[in-house]
């Protein structure tokens, strides 16, 4: 993180904070330490007038570890778009980070103070759905664009929706319903009779779980859902509910487990021997995690994801992506799925913006309803009654490859699952009644 | 729900070893308010630190060395002894002016060290998540298979236990810092420094918690945020225990971790609310927990 | 004659004096994200006020605050909620939402309290922090009532209010108002039954005065004054969620009146425009924002003790002692 590196000089001052010190000492340090603190949070931009985006990411928290990499690899891609000059060849685009601190409030807050103080025309976030829904008010009140990719409750799109929101990637729903055709699949060859279902209790865990049991039923209605369990957000002894569904023995199970707990998961589930006794399939793996986790990821279980590079390395903009992000961060690092989507909704604004043929709101908004992007899994269009993006969900078994150091979805039986055809409601008549109405 | 005497056998152990690891986390915390009075919010924070410490001090070696199970336990004493250092140097040029000072400005105190403490581990650490891996096979056991390390979790918060109870019991320094408990006064007239005894004990409850942070690397990912989730079941278990109580504390963390675990089989979605119910029964029937002494009250 | 008139009213008087000309004048200030913060700060200063009914007045802590602050919020939000979809949002709907969540968050308190005033010191403290964090979890998993941690969105103030500086002085009007009300309270013959309370339980009760029902009846005064404030809250961050019972939330208004200094009426609110301020603007100039605000706080309490007004009182020298 570019702050990060500034921040070095952090460390002599600390070691003096250290020391026990006098009053006075403390005071000047203090006022010292606050000043070096002041770190210049934008990249500028040219003389023209430029365009003001406000990313709003958690950088503290348990949120922050996904983040990362869209805050480091966004500025790659405005760099790239000011070197013909910005939006339209004259709007320099000007990135402003905050922290979301994972609070709607602090969200909210922020938002607005992107909206009023910088002036910010749009807004890239967030990491948290709940956060997300908050920000969606002030950008619907003040007509400023939105731009969602890892927040992906399907409330985003259908009950919260407003016409600023645009979604970069599948939402939560979809990625359910993906994963029930992924496990239908694997139902009918394998005869599986029962299964458990372990999510993390809150929303997105919820919503996702019951989504997977409804979609389910409804395409293999012969299957038994034997126990649900639920674990608390944040859970960091999942051994009980490790042991509690090795003893139901179930023929497999589905998990609703993302974040740092979907790894503490993992991790205690194979030294418990789980993935022997119990299949779990459809389990949350972005590029982030294959990447973390590449040691102790036990191979051969069957994960989905968003936005993996490694299954569009044919689409130029992907390898651009990659590229460009290596070019800054080395060879070992790639662009997780949560940094794809983010650098596509940035390219997406400018070729909303170059349709539009301003960088008007209003007229880049409309430019983008509905609108077919060149992204980096190929063209792909807003639905244009819940600015819902068709994209896919990837299925794949993990497996090792020689091209990477971490592993990857078997590309051979990768599993794509087009948005259009999973999407719900189907019907866009259905999704109109299921956005509510604001004052 | 399995019935089977093997399942209940296996849940039985992953209760205990939940009881381990909130008793090793909330021990220096018992300990520390019981002695000094003073609650010490920023308990976790600094148990977070331990943990990265261990984790950089493992990975070094392991980088040097190669991967050995062996290098853990350099790794836990490095954190232990780094944390053991750092308690004394906050107790000294902090927590000392907090005696006699109300207790909001003491959780303002502490409250302030978390986000210090906080950042200070972003700034070093960056924003990722970390762990350690060693390799461990599933043990079979009772027809099912189990984490073998939960065991050695299981042994170190025994070993634990028992340290705190012979410091306590039968070492004289252990028994200056029970009657410091009982009477302030009465000790410092018997010639005895309160100030050393007192950085004494909030060194030894940070160290213990680090000490825990390090011992449970293995089995799982530390990052940043995962002390604001920790902190509040620490405060529940000592309060259900009783403060300054360790066998309060011990105790407590025995009857939450098998609730917990059990409770996950009967009543899914609860087990966080069954242990706010008993926390909140405690305190309404027995303010001073079960094994707090009624003087504190 | 003035002069003379001014000498005569003690600091927190002067203070709020000086602190409504200010937010009167906030407007002033160029751009609209002053008036948000201000607005925050008035609402959180209401809450940090009512905590401070409990701390300040009667000498207990209060860590589970926010769950009033929260429950009103809450209250507020249902009750719009089914308006704007109806799409019957008046002036009518917005008021009853406020009125509405006065009694439902002294009912919280009239429960939470009715354990918690049996209990004093640290008990008292861990107690309601234990029944906050219940109240926060009720919330949180009843999904069919509340939406659970996904919060309530799409709330909004009718009509006129809608406009950031209307809202902003409806909020000083209603925090005024409140804030005179509660220093009526506390130089009432209740209020001094309670800092009676507060220095000496045993004396009070060998007068006769029932502890408990004195206490009680405090706490729950203070939780319908939370539950205002979170009434207010809503529909000016347009959305609600859980985190507004939480632990977090519940030591927003301990750290406000602790800054500004609880032996002071107006403390709690000169600590909310400290603290408020502070993390509005703090992101505008470092991403290290925890370090910041925690070495600010660290210095508050090491060097301010007894909060920034107690800090002004012996600076000016007047000699008096605490208006409390």
């Amino acid at each position: 993180m570019e702050n990060y590196e500034k921040s070095h000089g952090w460390d002599g001052l600390v070691k003096i904070l250290e020391r026990s010190m006098g009053r006075r000492d403390f005071i000047v340090t203090s006022a010292a330490a606050g000043l070096l603190a002041l770190t210049p949070r934008f990249v500028r931009g040219a003389t023209n007038e430029p365009y003001r985006i406000g990313v709003l990411l958690p950088s503290t928290g348990a949120g922050a570890n996904y983040s990362e990499r869209p805050i480091k690899g966004l500025p790659l891609i405005a760099a790239e778009i000011n070197k013909r000059g910005g939006l339209l060849g004259k709007h320099p685009i000007e990135l402003i980070f905050r922290d979301t601190q994972t609070k709607p409030d602090v969200g909210a807050r922020e938002a607005r103070s992107l909206i009023l103080n910088e002036k910010v025309k749009t807004v890239i976030g967030s990491w948290s759905s709940a956060v997300a829904m908050a920000i969606q008010e002030i950008v619907h009140e003040y007509k400023v664009l939105h731009l969602a990719a890892t927040s992906n409750s399907s409330k985003i799109v259908n009950e919260n929706y407003t016409p600023y929101t645009f979604m970069f990637g599948p939402n939560s729903q979809m990625q359910s319903s993906a994963t029930v055709v992924a496990v239908s699949r694997m139902i009918k060859e394998k005869g599986w009779k029962n299964y458990v279902t372990l999510g993390l209790d809150y929303e997105w865990g919820r919503d996702a779980q019951r989504v997977f049991v409804e979609e389910l039923a409804k395409v293999s209605p012969e299957i038994e859902l034997k126990k649900e369990l639920w674990a608390k957000l944040g859970e960091t002894d999942f051994t009980s509910y490790i042991t509690a569904i090795m003893g139901l023995k179930p023929d497999f199970v589905f998990g609703a487990i993302a974040g740092r707990d979907n790894e503490t998961f993992l991790q205690q589930a194979k030294a418990a021997g789980f993935f022997q006794r119990v299949v779990y399939p459809g389990v949350f793996l972005p590029v982030t995690e294959l990447m973390q986790q590449r040691k102790t990821l036990p191979r051969g279980i069957v994960g989905i994801n968003r936005c993996p590079f490694f299954a569009h390395m044919d689409q130029p903009l992907m390898k651009k992506y990659v590229d460009l992000y290596q070019a800054q961060f080395g060879k070992e690092d790639y662009p997780d799925d949560f940094a794809c989507m983010y650098f596509d909704s940035l390219n997406g604004l400018d070729q909303a913006v170059t349709k539009a043929g301003t960088v008007e709101t209003e007229a880049v908004r409309k430019a983008m309803t509905g609108a077919t992007l060149d992204t980096c899994r190929g063209k792909l269009t807003f639905r244009d009654c819940n600015n819902q993006l068709d994209c896919a969900s990837y299925l794949g078994e993990v497996v090792d490859v020689p091209e990477y150091p971490f592993p990857i979805f078997d590309l051979k039986t990768l599993i794509v699952v087009e948005g259009r055809d999973i999407w719900l409601p189907a019907d866009c008549e259905d999704v109109r009644k299921l956005q509510k109405k604001r004052a | 729900m399995p019935t089977d005497l093997g399942s209940l056998l296996v849940q039985l152990f992953s209760g205990l070893s939940r009881a381990m690891m909130l008793f090793l986390v909330s021990s220096g915390l018992s300990l520390i308010f019981g002695v000094m009075n003073i609650l010490n919010f920023a308990h976790a924070a600094l148990w977070l630190l331990g943990g990265y410490i261990t984790f950089s001090v493992y990975t070094a070696l392991v980088e040097h060395y190669g991967v050995s199970f062996v290098f853990l336990v350099p790794a836990v004493v490095a954190g232990t002894l780094a944390l053991f250092a750092i308690g004394l140097a906050i107790e000294r040029t902090l927590i000392r002016r907090m005696y006699g000072r109300e207790l909001p400005e003491q959780l303002l105190l502490t409250f302030a060290l978390i986000l210090i403490i906080g950042d200070l581990i972003r700034l070093f650490w960056g924003v990722q998540n970390r762990r350690i891996i060693l390799p461990i096979e599933p043990l079979p056991i009772l027809g099912t298979f189990m984490n073998p390390y939960l065991f050695v979790i299981m042994v170190i918060g025994l070993v634990v236990a028992g340290f705190l109870w012979w410091f306590l019991a039968r070492t004289r320094t252990g028994k200056i810092v029970r009657a410091a408990v009982y009477s302030r006064d009465m000790v410092s007239a018997l010639g005895i420094r309160i100030p050393i005894i007192y950085g004494l004990v909030y060194a030894m409850g940070v160290a213990i918690a680090a000490l825990s942070a390090g011992v449970f690397l293995p089995i799982m990912p530390i990052g940043l945020g995962l002390d604001m989730d920790l902190i509040v079941q620490c405060f529940a278990v000592v309060v259900i225990g009783g403060f300054g109580s360790i066998v309060g504390t011990f105790v407590a963390s025995l009857l939450v971790g098998i609730v917990y675990s059990f409770s996950i089989l009967i009543w899914p979605g609860g087990a966080l609310a069954i242990i706010f119910i008993i926390l909140v029964a405690v305190l309404i029937w027995r303010p001073w927990g079960l094994f707090g002494t009624e003087m504190r009250f | 004659m003035i002069n003379g008139l001014y000498r005569k009213l003690d600091l927190s008087i002067r203070v709020l004096l000086v602190l409504a000309i200010l937010f009167l004048l906030l407007p002033l200030l160029p751009g609209r994200f002053p008036l948000v913060v201000g607005t925050e700060i008035l609402i959180l200063g209401l809450l940090a006020l009512s905590f401070n009914m409990i701390y300040g007045y009667m000498g207990q802590i209060s860590f589970g605050h926010a769950a009033f602050f929260g429950l009103g919020a809450y209250t507020s939000a249902l009750i719009l909620r089914p308006l704007i979809e109806a799409g019957q949002l008046g002036y009518l709907g917005f008021f009853l939402a406020l009125a509405a969540a006065v009694p439902i968050s002294a009912l919280g308190a009239l429960i939470v309290g009715f354990f918690c005033v049996r209990l004093t010191g640290i008990y008292f403290a861990i107690l309601s922090l234990a029944f906050g964090e219940l109240l926060f979890y009720i919330v949180f998993s009843w999904y069919s009532f509340t939406k659970g941690d996904d919060g309530i969105q799409g709330l909004m103030p009718p009509f006129v209010f809608k406009s950031g500086v209307i809202y902003y002085y409806f909020t000083f009007a209603v925090v005024g108002i409140t804030a005179l009300l509660l220093r009526k309270i506390s130089r009432s013959p209740f209020g001094y039954t309670l800092r009676m309370l507060r220095d000496n339980q045993n004396r009070t009760a060998f007068l006769g005065i029932d502890i408990r029902r004195v206490m009680l009846l405090n706490f729950v005064i203070a939780g319908a004054f939370a539950g205002l404030a979170g009434a207010l809250w809503g529909p000016f961050q347009r959305s609600v969620s859980p985190a507004l019972l939480g632990w977090h939330q519940s030591g927003v208004p301990v750290f406000m009146t602790l800054i500004g200094g609880a032996a002071h009426f107006a403390g709690p609110l000169v600590g909310s425009i400290i603290y408020t301020a502070l993390n509005a603007y703090v992101t505008q100039f470092t991403s290290y924002w925890p370090l910041t605000i925690g070495l600010i706080i660290l210095c508050v309490v090491l060097f301010l003790p007894g909060g920034l007004l107690s800090v002004i009182d012996i600076w000016v020298h007047r000699g008096r002692k605490a208006d409390t």
